[in-house]
């Protein structure tokens, strides 16, 4: 064996080194990755949108577009790394339905129960994922990838993740960005549509205050909830179980130790895992891609189509009110899921109008009907593409 | 007394669990099926030894792993305890919707998967459960078999049996491509306008069942109960014999008087009542020492 130099050694190992290093392996899509990942990190700091959202994912995608030499177990996609067993929560699918469990034990259901016809409007948004469904499947995707990809107008995160999972989970990290995307533009996507649909006398609705909701009332919604729902669609019940079964240990009052776990500490470490996680399956390599453009402007036509259902949806329902019950169009944007932030649009766009028109309460109705809705929905679709 | 109501509860839940617990194991090798067989092996599929040995294929129909061991397989339903399943052995564990061959060729002497028994000359084969006495599943072996050809079932678990184009061990039996549900559903509606209608009604009625539900549970809920049971009490006490349904002068003042008091002692504010709560203060400047000592000066 030829002897080789101490010099010359130490040149091999530091080129292979050098081999390794991110700077050997980096290509012009992670570098785009990395400025998105940035841009969503900004987004959350200085605008402060969706920040418990953006600043995992956008963190995320950096994790995920630090360029490494394959093979090493280092990458989300390798058997065996740290991040893919992390990452095994949200391609089998174990988190979204504990994200629900924490939303249902932090929601309050009482304006839903005071107004029951508003749950018909969290019905009615949901047009958004068919019509994206649609839209989908004329731009030539699959039936599945469709319905994965239509969800985005359910405006729900973790729904969007565990459909997706389930029916395209190739398209999963470009479906999640774009509906937390989304979620986060909702101020800016649904005030102008809103003003679009609306005549001024419209609103100016002003609607009943709602009545008070007794203990038990709100103690047998889960429960009715849960039943009524998931005999229909029992696709949907690893969401709205966990939605319904947070919302009873909130409600029941006999267990605030569970609530409050539920609602605090669980849904914080599952937000952290399921952002930085989704976030570092953007990988360039897999995430820049046309249908991964298609799929950013699916999403925007699907918030467009839910707004659009929802707020039409109350113009139809008026018609048949007498004076005095009429609701108020501008919370039918409300009926997408993207809690609260829709119903804060409500508020703000009903503000604009009348600055003593307060409309949040009764568009977060529609707003918990909207998460219900979106979770049945993805059941549906389920239960059709799987 | 409350003990024993206690006991009884305690008993009932645990007897429900017992039956649950009992019932899943029970549904886990129940739904294990004999799926293909093959009977005269010349040229068809070869075991760990190299030999062309008659065989046989489980199918499990379940969503979740079974194990075979410990299950007993014969070809004589008179004596079901014929040949058992080595138990705690990994390879006999079936993934959901899976498969597991095993070999009729008359030597276990080859390991756990080769029977005791030979499928040629065999009339049929039966599959028991651990206690040896709970059939499984069963097939004849009685028909006219043709050299490696399989028998078997036209689609896996399912209930129709033929011979199969393809012997296909430890694979589908349905050799033919499979079109999915989301295939089939995407060749039926391209335009997606069918899932439109279909899931939108599907969203309206849920959640309208919701809606008709808590309307009528808040009608429910502003109904007094007590206060109309109370009402009915007191009409039927307060109605005279003639049945006139009038009150007398007397209940009329008598109501006068009451609602008189009631209105003149109504108070916006609960009596003042003054507690003298015990405050532990263990350190007060005013019973310091240091302020009750003189100190003079040097």
């Amino acid at each position: 064996m030829e002897q080789q130099s101490f010099l010359g050694f130490i040149t091999d190992h530091l080129g292979q080194f050098l081999g390794y290093t991110a700077f050997a392996n980096m290509t012009v899509g992670h570098l785009i990755m990395i400025a998105i990942g940035l841009i969503f990190i900004y987004l959350a700091i200085a605008k402060e949108y969706e920040p418990m959202l953006l600043v995992p994912i956008g963190f995320g995608i950096l994790v995920g577009n630090i360029a490494f030499f394959p093979g090493l177990k280092v990458g989300i996609y390798e058997s065996g790394s740290v991040l893919n067993y992390l990452y095994f929560g949200v391609l089998q699918g174990v988190y979204p339905p504990l994200i629900f469990l924490g939303i249902g034990a932090m929601t309050d259901f009482s304006a839903l129960i005071s107004n029951p016809k508003l749950i018909l409007i969290g019905a009615a948004a949901q047009l958004g994922i068919f019509g994206a469904y649609a839209l989908a499947l004329a731009l030539g995707f699959s039936p599945s990838e469709a319905g994965a990809i239509g969800i985005i107008g359910g405006a729900d995160g973790p729904t969007a993740i565990f459909l997706s999972s389930k029916l395209a989970p190739d398209l999963m990290g470009a479906i999640a960005i774009s509906a937390y995307s989304y979620m986060a533009l909702v101020p800016v996507i649904q005030p102008p549509i809103m003003r679009l649909l609306t005549s001024k006398r419209e609103r100016l609705i002003r609607m009943r205050p709602p009545r008070a909701v007794s203990k038990r009332e709100k103690a047998i919604f889960p429960i009715a909830g849960l039943l009524l729902t998931c005999f229909i669609v029992p696709t949907g019940l690893p969401l709205l179980g966990m939605l319904f079964f947070g919302n009873l240990l909130k409600e029941s009052g006999v267990t605030k130790r569970l609530a409050d776990t539920a609602k605090g500490p669980l849904i914080d470490i599952v937000t952290i895992l399921i952002g930085l996680t989704v976030g570092a399956s953007t990988q360039a390599t897999t995430f820049l891609t046309a249908k991964s453009v298609g799929i950013f402007a699916l999403g925007a036509a699907s918030f467009v189509v839910a707004t659009f259902g929802g707020v039409m949806f109350v113009k139809a329902i008026n018609l048949f009110l007498k004076e005095g019950n009429k609701i108020n169009p501008l919370i039918g944007n409300a009926g997408v899921s993207a809690v609260p932030d829709s119903a804060r649009v409500s508020q703000v766009v009903g503000l604009e109008y009348d600055k003593t028109n307060h409309l949040l309460m009764h568009a977060m109705g529609p707003n918990v009907a909207g998460v219900i809705g979106s979770a049945v929905a993805a059941g549906i679709l389920l239960s059709f593409l799987y | 007394m409350l003990f024993k109501g206690k006991l009884s509860i305690q008993l009932l839940l645990f007897g429900v669990l017992f039956c649950l617990t009992t019932t899943v194991k029970a549904q886990s090798t129940m739904d294990l099926r004999i799926n293909e067989v093959l009977v005269m092996n010349q040229a068809n599929y070869i075991d760990d030894f190299g030999q062309h040995s008659p065989w046989i294929e489980f199918f499990n129909s379940a969503y979740n792993t079974v194990d075979m061991g410990g299950l007993y397989l014969t070809n004589d339903l008179e004596k079901p305890t014929m040949y058992q399943i080595a138990k705690g052995d990994p390879t006999t564990k079936i993934a959901p919707q899976n498969y597991l061959v095993f070999w009729g060729d008359d030597h276990s002497t080859r390991g756990i998967r080769h029977l005791n028994f030979d499928l040629s000359s065999s009339k049929l084969v039966a599959l028991f459960d651990a206690n040896g006495r709970t059939l499984i599943d069963v097939v004849k072996l009685d028909q006219t078999h043709r050299t490696d050809t399989t028998y078997g079932r036209i689609t896996d678990g399912g209930s129709e049996w033929g011979f199969l184009d393809k012997s296909t061990p430890g694979a589908n039996n349905n050799t033919k491509t499979v079109i999915t549900s989301a295939e089939k559903f995407g060749m039926v509606d391209p335009s997606g306008l069918g899932m439109a209608v279909i899931a939108m009604s599907v969203v309206f009625s849920a959640l309208a069942l919701l809606y008709v539900f808590f309307k009528n549970v808040a009608k429910l809920y502003t109904i007094d109960y007590r206060r109309l049971s109370a009402r009915k009490q007191v009409v039927a006490s307060e109605k005279p014999a003639d049945g006139s349904g009038e009150h007398t002068g007397e209940v009329n003042a008598a109501i006068a008087m009451a609602l008189h008091l009631y209105r003149n002692q109504l108070h916006d504010h609960e009596n003042t009542v003054l507690t003298i709560r015990k405050v532990s203060r263990t350190y007060s400047p005013w019973s310091s020492k240091i302020y009750g000592v003189l100190n003079n000066s040097r």
